[in-house]
């Protein structure tokens, strides 16, 4: 453990570089990265937001997260495109494929971020990390910033440093004099409240957390308080997990193109849905504990049910009968314009606690897997239920998109 | 050359292990008319995945209007799509 050599690697505005890349791929001659633009969510659909700036717009204060109407009063000339998430995928699965030449233990932070344990490379690390740096730069077309340090925290902390394209170290020897002069609120998990919190006590800068007593800070925020103590001194020592990242849940939901008033209907709208859910389940190995169905009536009223089962399930089957008893205790009778189906309490199908009191059936799990190879190798509709035959709903609904997609977690 | 990227009608070979192999295509030029034009020499195939978006570009040769031009066409590979890239 003591000699672990870990890169965190940060695409430079993520969204925007790829969207700039992507634009001047199709022939476009503006580079976005060059001028005051920002990737914004549709202001019709009450999406309006600031998703990632380019440096020059930062030089106006535009600031992720604010609204684009105030993004546009402090840059009038303002570029704003749309965000386009699948492309953005493929730049950061791409990205991820080269990493993977370069070592196996690679954990996908968000989709613009990746911890990568180097502990291999010995002492070619820097030269290794530069060639990195300049194989996306070449290969792929954007640039990221690289963290080298012995933990994740601090390699994190490293990448934050000076951007754009630039390597950076952060060595336990080097955390006095390049992370303690930095503001209280740049360290990892200390958000506005916090800072907040920390600046009424006098605490301004990382380093004046460092040296706080750990009773007095213990006594003060408890736990929490204690983890960033711990940051501040750049003690972190979690894995690099090569398990994708953490998802919490997996649902899917759709909004029906007609009002549904039956419950035949209703039913098979909830079997596609846990088809989906099923199989994206299975797909992360993953099985939950609790099914939840929410509903939104015609006048917009949403309400949900959810229940806890005995052992955990990823199975079609499992998921769709939980549903069906939901649906049953909670439909008011009244028309039915979204359906939603949420698998959460997660745990990973390689230990799993079978029930005494339940059947584990073996066969049920080889036809759902089964059914995913093909379903896999020939689309969604290669092989369907026979119920959806000619009934006009589709046999597996729901995109994949927006859960699969990897936010960022707090969990380092 | 000039960036283009304009859309094309594409005849292609698709080989049984290279790189498909553009034939002839057909652009609507500025009198929104059709032309159709034979590549003539392919002189190279590069592959780039910018942001992750593959595409083949090839460096191209073909008589137009009786004059040798050497330009570039660009294939996307999730999009299936033909372009005329630079010329």
């Amino acid at each position: 453990m003591q000699n672990r050599i870990i890169f965190h690697i940060d695409v430079n505005s993520a969204y925007l570089s790829w969207e700039a890349v992507y634009r001047l791929q199709h022939g476009e001659k503006i580079d976005l990265r060059k001028i005051p633009s920002v990737v914004g969510g549709d202001e019709r659909k009450r999406h309006g937001i600031v998703l990632a700036k380019s440096i020059p717009a930062k030089e106006y204060g535009i600031v992720t997260g604010e609204s684009l109407y105030s993004a546009r009063q402090k840059c009038p000339n303002l570029t704003i495109v749309p965000p386009n998430y699948e492309r953005y995928l493929k730049a950061s699965n791409s990205m991820l494929s080269l990493l993977n030449e370069y070592s196996p233990l690679i954990q996908r932070f968000s989709i613009d971020e990746v911890f990568m344990d180097c502990s291999h490379l010995e002492d070619n690390f820097l030269k290794i990390a530069y060639e990195i740096k300049e194989r996306i730069k070449e290969e792929l077309g954007f640039t990221v910033n690289i963290g080298i340090s012995t933990n994740k925290l601090l390699a994190k902390m490293a990448s934050d440093f000076k951007k754009p394209d630039k390597v950076h170290t952060l060595f336990p020897e080097e955390i006095e004099e390049k992370m303690w002069p930095l503001p209280v609120g740049k360290l990892f998990m200390i958000g506005v409240k916090t800072q907040k919190k920390l600046n009424n006590r006098g605490i301004y800068t990382i380093g004046q957390l460092a040296k706080l007593d750990r009773e007095y800070i213990y006594a003060w925020l408890k736990k929490p308080g204690l983890l960033i103590w711990k940051y501040a001194n750049g003690i972190e020592n979690s894995e690099v997990k090569n398990t994708s990242y953490a998802v919490k849940s997996i649902g899917n939901s759709t909004t029906t193109s007609y009002d549904v008033d039956n419950k035949k209907e209703a039913y098979m709208f909830l079997l596609a849905i846990s088809e989906m859910v099923g199989m994206r389940a299975r797909d992360l190995n993953l099985s939950g504990r609790v099914v939840s169905v929410s509903l939104k009536d015609n006048d917009f009223f949403s309400y949900s049910h959810q229940k806890k089962l005995n052992t955990a399930t990823n199975s079609t089957k499992t998921i769709y009968e939980t549903s069906k008893k939901l649906f049953n205790e909670m439909w008011n009778k009244k028309p039915i314009r979204r359906f939603n189906i949420t698998l959460s309490e997660l745990s990973s199908n390689e230990f799993c606690q079978l029930s005494l009191l339940e059947d584990y059936d073996e066969k049920e799990e080889k036809l759902n897997r089964a059914i995913d190879k093909i379903r896999y190798k020939y689309g969604y509709n290669s092989i369907i239920r026979s119920c959806f035959l000619h009934s006009g709903i589709k046999p597996v609904i729901g995109g994949v998109m927006e859960e699969e997609y990897p936010m960022m977690s707090s969990i380092i | 050359m000039k960036v283009l990227m304009k859309p094309i009608e594409m005849i292609a070979w698709f080989t049984k292990n290279k790189k498909p192999i553009p034939l002839r295509y057909r652009i609507v030029d500025e009198n929104n008319m059709y032309r159709v034009i034979k590549v003539d020499r392919v002189l190279f195939v590069e592959e780039e995945k910018l942001a992750g978006n593959r595409m083949i570009v090839y460096r191209c040769e073909s008589k137009i209007n009786n004059l040798r031009r050497i330009y570039e066409l660009k294939y996307e590979i999730d999009s299936c799509r033909w372009f005329l890239y630079k010329f």
